[in-house]
């Protein structure tokens, strides 16, 4: 049976939206990276659904590009969480301002 | 156009600008190596002056005709031709660039920092004023404007004195407004003479003839005056000369004073001028009155300065406004007068540049306060520093005299009552020089120190800029003999 | 012989200048002051050589062309005629002996290089004035005496009074220069040459109005160089230099370049009689300003500067009556006696030990060498014109010409010359009497005087007694031999009769011997000198440097502290230092909103998202209305 198109995007939407809130309420920078991942599977999905829904291949070769650079990214990431973690013991977004002009 | 033009010949004019580049390109890559950087830039610089030594004395007899002409294509899609024009001016701003060069790289043969970027810069600098001289294409022009600018710029920053970032930064600021003005009213003056003729070209001989409503001609007349008054530079423009001359390193500064003022006044005659005949005649009443504002307002300024530096760069200033004011009463002698007072000017106010610097390696100071007795002290040095003051304050008998006088003979034909007003000025140059003087080799040593008077490398400086101080004192003749057709041709309204 | 020879007159004082400044150090003493002692010995030889090529209407030499642009071409001319003549023959004869004078003033100085070769630059550039042929090179000698003297004036330049006195002139003379410039630009628009002979051969094309203000021009350029009022208060402080330079161009021949200048425009001057009364005025009042103020000097080389200056007001007052011969003779004579008072003068400071004060002198006839006493007292007797001096007969001449001028306003002019003959006899021989008279009330140990210094005097002091000769009237026997030398050149016919001429002649006889008894009552027990207002005003000569000072040093260094601080400072980089400031401020406001955090960023990226996302959604709906 098909799930209907309607449902995978509301889905994908409502997936997207948890994502980007936790990116945005949450201070710690593990969970805005989760938020991250979690709205790069939203858009994963949507893929994954719009291919089936077209009987196109692209769409689901587009999704496992992603999964890979989503690994890379995330890899990337950890290390670079781990740095920021070795410099101020902490780990709350907000106490990293060196950008502040 | 001349005949010269279809003749094939050996391209001296390209090798003006592209020796200083070679030699820049050798010094980078010579860097680290201090003595072979100062042997190249030397070299080069006396390459380049043989060239034009060899084209004064061979070309510098002028009926008003181009002397050299190169032309050939370039970026033909927009109509940017590669076209290198020398006349009897043109012939003479490059001898004297040639020799100020050779100056400015023994003056800096001291450098201790990075001593291969600085000679790059000084060669590319020399490149650039070349270009400048000698561009007969509007684009290519504003090319060269721009490649004489940014070495200037960090000269200044990099190894300029105490204040060298400000300096730097007023000087940038100041030259690029005024560069872009002039190419927004270049970009115009295409369109408008595309637009007419079809013909879309640079090529400033051809941009000659285009029809201008009398607003248009006015406002890319100001787009262009706005970077020549600048560079100048007319009062009320100028103070970022007083700050970068005092700021810059000494070859620096004989470079700025000698050959990148002279550029400003340049760029009037070869593209304002010719370009704009129309506004240039309404507007040279006003370039008067700027001019002798100028003059007086140095002059006074000059007087007050403590700095000895400084006094310098105002009485550069003043000399400027002179040269300015020939220009402005648009009569022959008096035009040849202020060709004349630019090249005097340049070697003149450039040895006394060479002076305190000399004197400042000695003493460590620049203050009239901590100077004086120097006579007593390095007899050599004190006497050039005399004699170059007296030629700067016009004594007859040496250069700058000469200029001066065919200045105001000339101004006095077309408007009496400036040259009575400059030659009062005349009165003030003598109160600021004499200060200096006075404040500087008379009066008692200021310390129980023995100092070096000049060495080897000093008086060969010095030495010929004396003798030629006395030349054009005495005999300008050979130095007027390129200007007398061009000039002529130019104050008719054309170009060779 | 060549014409063109005639530039080796000037060309050897240059010569041996330019020798002495680059090699001088390094020659031998000896060699160095032969060789300028020689050189302007040269010159007047070679002036004597050629004395016949100034008769007739002189010669012309030219070198080469100096400057040519358009209608300008100006060479390098020399016309050598018959004013030039005997002037040039002064100058070089004066001047040699200057130098043998000098040779031995200042052996003991170990800069003598630089001294004998700006002395002979001088002469190099005094020899331009009177033998160019143009306004050019006139000009060029002109400010060459001018940088000389400054040179000169502050020789001892570890002293930095002499530096700022040697300033003073050349400032103040420069202002003089800057007018006679202008002549010089405005008779090249007029006349289109430069070429003095024919501006005064065009001269009567000029109109009457142009005339008057060329003159005047040319008058307040010869004020500066001759120290005329109102540009006359260089002088007195130009005595700081050493005594030759003194004698050399502040009493004999730079100082009378002005009177020169006249003469040599006399057939353009002498067009305008507003011009002629002007220039007699100026000589008169500066003729009895620094006459009253010699008076009350105390520096000996002081009063004799003012008495300079007010001779030469007279030369002024004889170019102003209209008679070139007077004013050359009595230029003539002044220089001899003058330079040979200022010589003796030396003499006499270094007898007292280097004091300059006279009223710390005092018995040096008996001190000193008699001989000296007798020169100076040959040179007083001339200034003070005492009958049958050379100084009687030439200031004699003046003022008959000025008694026999048409204009009564002439007359005035001529009290003043009797007055000031009155008070120039009195305060010489005040000079005399606390000099030589009485007994020694100085302090110093007098120096050695170097025969060098004592027999060039002697020549001079019989050219000053016996100048008469060179002019000496028609009516006591004489042959006006000046007069009949210049022709055409002489300026006007003075014509009176015998009895006027007996008559002023017996006046000025009078007048002398009048100063004489005056300076002998008053000087001839010490007294010492008086401490009133008035001695003190005519001591500062009359408050002069403080009222230049107060109307133009004043103003000008305040012009030059606006237009500096003022100006470029506070105005022109204020307001870019502003505009700076404002900008950077908009910049720091701007820069609030970069918090560098990474939120901050996060939910802006967002809220910015969602905005685009609602106008992106709105266009869709109201794009579907279609």
């Amino acid at each position: 049976m098909m799930i209907p198109f309607g449902h995978a995007l509301a889905f994908a939407a409502a997936l997207f939206i948890l994502g980007l809130t936790c990116v945005l309420l949450r201070r710690q920078i593990l969970m805005i990276l989760i938020g991250v991942e979690i709205m790069l599977n939203a858009a994963s999905l949507v893929f994954v659904a719009a291919s089936a829904y077209w009987r196109q291949v692209d769409g689901q070769v587009f999704v496992i590009l992603l999964m890979a650079i989503t690994a890379a990214e995330v890899a990337v990431a950890l290390a670079m969480v781990v740095y920021l973690w070795r410099r101020k013991r902490t780990l709350v977004a907000d106490e990293f301002n060196g950008m502040h002009g | 156009m001349s005949t010269l033009a279809t003749l094939p010949q050996f391209p001296w004019l390209s090798l003006l600008v592209l020796l200083p580049l070679a030699g820049a390109l050798l010094c980078l890559l010579h860097s680290g190596r201090p003595a072979e950087c100062r042997a190249l830039a030397l070299a080069t610089s006396l390459a380049v002056f043989g060239v034009a030594l060899y084209l004064f004395i061979y070309h510098g007899q002028g009926d008003g005709r181009w002397l050299l002409y190169e032309d050939s294509a370039w970026i033909s899609r927009y109509g940017i031709r590669y076209v290198l024009a020398m006349d009897g001016i043109a012939l003479l701003m490059v001898l004297l660039t040639a020799f100020m060069q050779l100056a400015a790289i023994l003056l800096a043969w001291r450098v201790e920092r990075q001593v291969a970027g600085f000679f790059a810069l000084l060669l590319l600098l020399e490149a650039g004023l070349m270009g400048i001289f000698l561009a007969y294409d509007l684009v290519f022009f504003y090319l060269f404007w721009e490649v004489a600018l940014i070495p200037m710029f960090f000269l200044i920053s990099v190894w300029g004195g105490a204040n060298r970032r400000r300096a730097a930064l007023k000087f940038f600021l100041y030259t690029l407004v005024g560069s872009f003005c002039m190419l927004v009213a270049m970009i115009a003056l295409y369109q408008i003479h595309g637009a007419q003729t079809g013909v879309y070209t640079f090529v400033i001989g051809e941009l000659l003839h285009t029809q201008l409503t009398a607003a248009q001609e006015g406002w890319l007349f100001a787009g262009f005056l706005a970077a020549f008054i600048v560079k100048s530079p007319l009062v009320p423009f100028h103070t970022w000369l007083t700050d970068a001359l005092t700021e810059a390193p000494a070859a620096g500064s004989l470079d700025l004073t000698g050959l990148l003022l002279k550029t400003g006044i340049y760029g009037l005659i070869r593209l304002a001028f010719p370009l704009f005949p129309n506004a240039t005649a309404h507007f040279l009443p006003i370039l008067g009155v700027l001019a002798l504002v100028g003059l007086f307002h140095a002059a006074w300024s000059a007087y007050h300065q403590d700095d000895i530096k400084r006094l310098l760069a105002y009485s550069s200033i003043s000399h400027l406004g002179l040269v300015v004011l020939g220009l402005a009463a648009w009569q022959l002698t008096a035009w040849e007068g202020s060709l004349l007072l630019m090249v005097t000017h340049g070697i003149t106010t450039g040895a006394l540049f060479i002076l305190v610097a000399l004197i400042r390696e000695r003493t460590a100071t620049r203050s009239m306060q901590e100077l004086g007795g120097l006579w007593g002290q390095v007899p050599c040095l004190a006497f050039f520093f005399l004699f170059f003051s007296l030629a700067s304050l016009g004594l007859p008998g040496l250069a700058n005299f000469a200029g001066e006088i065919l200045v105001l003979l000339g101004t006095f034909r077309a408007h009496p009552v400036w040259a009575v007003a400059a030659l009062l000025g005349v009165v003030f140059a003598a109160a600021y020089m004499l200060r200096l003087v006075q404040g500087v080799i008379w009066g008692p040593a200021r310390s129980e120190r023995t100092l070096p008077d000049l060495t080897l490398r000093e008086w060969l400086m010095l030495l010929p800029m004396a003798l030629l101080v006395v030349w054009l004192g005495l005999y300008p003749a050979p130095f007027l003999a390129p200007l007398h057709g061009t000039v002529a041709v130019l104050l008719a309204g054309g170009l060779p | 012989m060549n014409d063109s020879l005639l530039f080796l007159i000037p060309l050897l004082p240059l010569f041996c200048a330019v020798i002495n400044l680059l090699f001088g150090m390094r020659l031998p003493r000896l060699f160095a002051e032969v060789m300028a002692v020689t050189g302007v010995a040269g010159a007047f030889a070679l002036t004597l050589l050629f004395w016949g090529h100034a008769e007739g209407d002189g010669s012309r030499a030219v070198l080469f062309t100096w400057l040519n642009s358009g209608t300008v071409d100006i060479s390098f001319a020399l016309n050598f005629d018959r004013l030039a003549a005997p002037m040039t023959l002064m100058v070089t004869g004066v001047a040699t002996l200057i130098h043998l004078y000098a040779v031995g003033y200042m052996h003991e100085d170990d800069d003598y290089a630089r001294f004998f070769a700006l002395l002979n630059l001088f002469v190099f550039a005094m020899l331009a004035i009177v033998l160019a042929d143009n306004l050019l090179v006139l000009f060029l000698g002109w400010e060459g005496v001018g940088l000389c003297s400054y040179g000169l004036i502050g020789f001892w330049y570890r002293k930095l009074e002499n530096a700022k006195a040697g300033t003073k002139a050349f400032l103040v003379t420069r202002v003089g220069d800057v007018f006679l410039g202008i002549a010089l630009l405005w008779l090249f628009a007029l006349t289109g040459t430069l070429s003095i002979n024919a501006i005064n051969a065009q001269a009567a094309a000029i109109s009457p109005g142009v005339v008057i203000v060329l003159s005047l021009l040319l008058l307040l350029g010869a004020c500066g160089k001759s120290a005329q009022v109102p540009l006359m208060t260089w002088l007195a402080d130009a005595m700081a230099g050493p005594t030759p330079v003194s004698a050399l161009i502040h009493a004999a021949t730079m100082v009378t370049a002005g009177v020169y200048l006249l003469c040599r425009f006399f057939p353009l001057v002498s067009l305008s009689a507003v011009a002629m009364t002007a220039i007699t005025a100026i000589g008169a009042v500066t003729a009895i300003y620094a006459a009253t103020c010699a008076m009350a000097q105390r520096e000996i080389k002081r009063v004799l500067a003012y008495s300079t200056m007010s001779q030469v007001g007279y030369m002024f007052m004889a170019v102003g009556a209209g008679t070139v011969a007077g004013a050359m003779f009595h230029l003539l004579t002044h220089a001899f006696f003058k330079a040979l008072l200022f010589m003796a003068a030396g003499c006499v400071i270094h007898l007292a030990g280097d004091e300059n004060d006279i009223f710390k002198m005092g018995g040096l006839a008996r001190r000193g060498p008699v001989e000296l006493f007798w020169a100076f007292l040959a040179g007083a007797v001339c200034l003070a014109g005492l009958p049958l001096t050379g100084g009687f007969f030439s200031k004699d001449g003046i003022l008959l010409a000025l008694f026999t001028h048409p204009d009564p306003l002439y007359r005035v002019f001529w009290l003043i010359g009797v007055v000031t003959a009155l008070l120039t006899a009195f305060y010489t021989f005040r000079l005399v009497y606390l000099v030589f008279a009485g007994d020694y009330r100085g302090t110093g140990h007098p120096h050695a005087l170097p025969l060098l210094m004592r027999w060039p005097l002697w020549p001079l002091a019989l050219l000053g007694l016996a100048g008469g000769l060179f002019n000496l009237p028609v009516f006591v026997g004489g042959g006006e031999a000046l007069h009949h030398w210049y022709g055409t050149m002489a300026g006007r016919e003075v014509a009176a009769s015998h009895d006027v001429e007996w008559m002023l002649i017996g006046l000025a006889a009078a007048i002398a011997a009048a100063g004489w008894l005056a300076a002998h009552w008053r000087y001839r027990g010490y007294r010492p000198p008086l401490e009133n207002p008035v001695s003190r005003f005519l001591l500062s000569g009359w408050q002069a440097d403080a009222l230049v000072d107060r109307l133009f040093v004043r103003p000008f260094t305040s012009m030059a502290r606006f237009c500096s601080a003022g100006c470029d400072r506070a105005l022109l980089d204020g307001t870019l230092d502003g505009l700076a400031r404002l900008v950077s401020s908009w910049g720091r406001m701007l820069v609030q909103l970069t918090t560098g955090r990474l939120t901050t960023y996060l939910s802006a990226f967002a809220w910015g998202f969602l905005v685009l996302l609602g106008w992106f959604l709105l266009k869709l709906v109201n794009g579907g209305g279609h």
